[in-house]
């Protein structure tokens, strides 16, 4: 199945070492990705999710982040590890990166042209001329009315769902092969939304990118999604095709996950939840990071921490109840 | 944009008006005359004191009712005439035509030092945070905030001058403006005058540096794959430098009311400082009310220019 693995990271460790202690974000997280293809990281709110994307570029803050283990492969070298500079013409040309949040994510002083064609200028050799014309052509691409206009100005003169759409237009500038999406709709409204993900479905299918969306979504994984991986407590708890985990899940934490999405069908006037917190990354529970929060605990669940085991070939979770897991 | 302009132009000459009649009005108030040096020299040789002193203020309108003298001097001041200065018998444009020049030379050097050190310090401080050099130069600019410009200045003549005897104790005239020896006398009291502005530059773009740089387009500026200095000098720098020009141009009023007037004194520099410090005394209006309305026009049109560098560095900034 890793034949074509593109990405490939290994028992990835992000620490962070504050002055109140060490936040162990991601603690060990394994996963391959495949050339065009979605893979979803899914998980709450500090389940660590955002910290593994900054990690496969090192955009986290360092310090006080680290990565204290783990590999990163990509083509044969290890971003964990390599000097900055050659991780720097990866960033932005091979990988690149749409944030949350274009609003704070654009810088506010310089213009949507500017700032696209820096990128541009960073990586390819183009004359300002063809810079400018490759900037107006990513802008049109993304359905950005009067694109000339839109070149000069600046983020503020623009609307939420255009900023958006121009920043996926300057993450995909130098066309990058692995395009890492950090819950690039949790900003914007319903509308928007909308033509953010037509937006990526289209680059999946026509450019045959494989993408990272991270979100807490999961309407969104279904939609977009080819895998999922369900992120807790900086682990990978679950990660199988997207129809299967929703259909299947064999996790706990997944089914609670699943049985809170809201279904119009249904009678009942609340909202199951999943009782209880995330838990505190700097105070990790012994053995499953879930076990405080689990319907299902059983006494091994507090002291031995589970490891990421095939149930099927394409569907691995790390949980004490499948017992047929090769111990 | 440019009604803009035109239309604080002319707030600033209401402003400028207002405070020149405030300073004309309390200086004609007091019980003294600007003629009450002459009178000293008169009575020492043995003339008739009252006469004399009537016979002078007539001749200059004196001894008209304030608001008529009051009008006489604006009228003349709208004709350029700037008056007459009583202690130096000289007109009063003469007067600081033939000075100006010192406290120029002596704010811009001030201005200019303080900016570059303070702006590239506070810079290397936010970006070694927590460093030995980031503790070294919050030290540096607390201290340097806290002392007052003037006993500065007396200490540096009394380490440098008079105790090193690298320099003179003494502001000399004698050398040209453009002269590298007129450049070495001016370096004690530049640094009095600035150090203080400095720590102060060094503090506030630390911080806008350290605020900009928690900033999320930072992460995107890196995930672009631009170098570190590209990132930090144009991304994070562009973005501080907008709350530091407030902070300049604001400064820069209180040099040239306050910091360049000390300075002059400790220093003997025979600038506007100096100038308008010995016409008070001598009761000279004309002549403090002239530099007094020069420096507010300075500071009125400093302020100008700051609100429009501003719509060139922040674009978000239209004045409509």
């Amino acid at each position: 199945m890793n034949s074509e693995a593109l990405l490939e990271v290994k028992n990835l460790k992000t620490w962070f070492f504050t002055r109140r202690g060490i936040v162990k974000a991601v603690n060990g997280v394994d996963f391959a990705l495949r050339r065009g293809e979605c893979l979803c990281l899914v998980g709450e709110s500090g389940c660590g999710k955002s910290v593994t994307a900054l990690s496969l570029l090192r955009l986290f803050d360092s310090p006080p982040g680290k990565i204290v283990e783990g590999e990163i492969i990509y083509q044969g070298i290890d971003l964990a590890r390599c000097p900055i500079g050659h991780l720097r013409q990866i960033r932005g040309k091979d990988i690149a990166m749409v944030f949350q949040n274009a609003q704070s994510a654009l810088n506010p002083i310089f213009t949507i042209g500017d700032q696209i064609i820096e990128q541009i200028n960073t990586h390819l050799d183009l004359n300002r001329e063809q810079a400018l014309e490759k900037a107006r052509m990513l802008l049109d691409k993304m359905r950005i009315p009067e694109v000339d206009r839109a070149l000069t100005q600046y983020p503020h003169q623009m609307s939420g769902g255009m900023k958006q759409r121009a920043m996926i237009a300057m993450s995909l500038s130098c066309d990058p092969c692995i395009l890492i999406a950090d819950e690039p709709t949790t900003a914007v409204d319903v509308t928007i939304r909308a033509q953010i993900m037509n937006i990526l479905q289209e680059l999946k299918r026509n450019r045959d990118m494989s993408i990272i969306f991270i979100t807490h979504d999961l309407s969104l994984v279904r939609e977009i999604g080819d895998r999922a991986a369900v992120i807790y407590g900086g682990r990978i708890v679950e990660i199988a095709p997207v129809e299967r985990i929703l259909n299947k899940p064999a996790h706990p934490y997944t089914r609670g996950l699943i049985s809170c999405l809201p279904d119009v069908s249904s009678e009942s006037k609340r909202l199951p939840s999943i009782e209880g917190n995330t838990p505190n990354p700097m105070d990790m529970p012994s053995g499953c990071p879930f076990h405080p929060r689990c319907n299902r605990v059983m006494d091994v669940c507090r002291s031995v921490l589970p490891e990421l085991m095939n149930i099927l070939d394409v569907h691995a979770v790390a949980c004490h109840l499948h017992p047929n897991l090769g111990k | 944009m440019r009604n803009y302009i035109i239309k604080r132009l002319f707030y600033s000459v209401i402003i400028a008006w207002g405070i020149l009649t405030v300073t004309f009005v309390l200086l004609r108030i007091g019980p003294t005359s600007p003629v009450d040096r002459y009178i000293l020299n008169i009575a020492a040789k043995g003339q008739n004191v009252e006469s004399v002193k009537q016979a002078i203020e007539a001749r200059y309108g004196l001894d008209k009712p304030l608001i008529e003298q009051y009008f006489t001097y604006l009228g003349n001041l709208l004709q350029g005439n700037w008056g007459w200065s009583f202690s130096t018998s000289m007109p009063v444009l003469e007067l600081i035509g033939s000075h100006w020049i010192y406290s120029f030379q002596l704010i811009l050097l001030a201005t200019i030092f303080a900016i570059v050190l303070g702006i590239s310090i506070g810079m290397l401080s936010a970006v070694k945070q927590n460093t030995k050099f980031d503790y070294a130069a919050s030290i540096f600019s607390f201290i340097g905030i806290s002392i007052p410009g003037f006993w500065l200045g007396l200490m540096l003549i009394l380490v440098f001058a008079v105790q090193l005897g690298i320099f003179k104790t003494y502001y000399d005239t004698n050398y040209p403006i453009w002269s590298l020896e007129n450049l070495k006398q001016l370096i004690l009291p530049v640094m009095a005058l600035g150090i203080g502005e400095l720590a102060g530059y060094v503090r506030y773009t630390r911080s806008a540096m350290l605020d900009n740089l928690r900033k999320e387009f930072v992460t995107t500026a890196r995930a672009k794959g631009l170098s570190e200095r590209t990132v930090i000098g144009k991304h994070v720098f562009r973005n501080a430098i907008l709350p530091l020009v407030t902070i300049i141009m604001f400064d820069l009023g209180s040099i040239v009311f306050g910091g360049a007037y000390l300075t002059e004194i400790v220093f003997g520099i025979p600038g506007l400082g100096q100038v308008s410090f010995n016409a008070i005394f001598a009761n000279d209006y004309a002549v403090v009310v002239a530099i007094t309305l020069i420096g507010t026009f300075l500071v009125l049109l400093l302020n100008l220019g700051t609100d429009v560098v501003y719509t060139y560095l922040d674009p978000r900034i239209r004045y409509d």
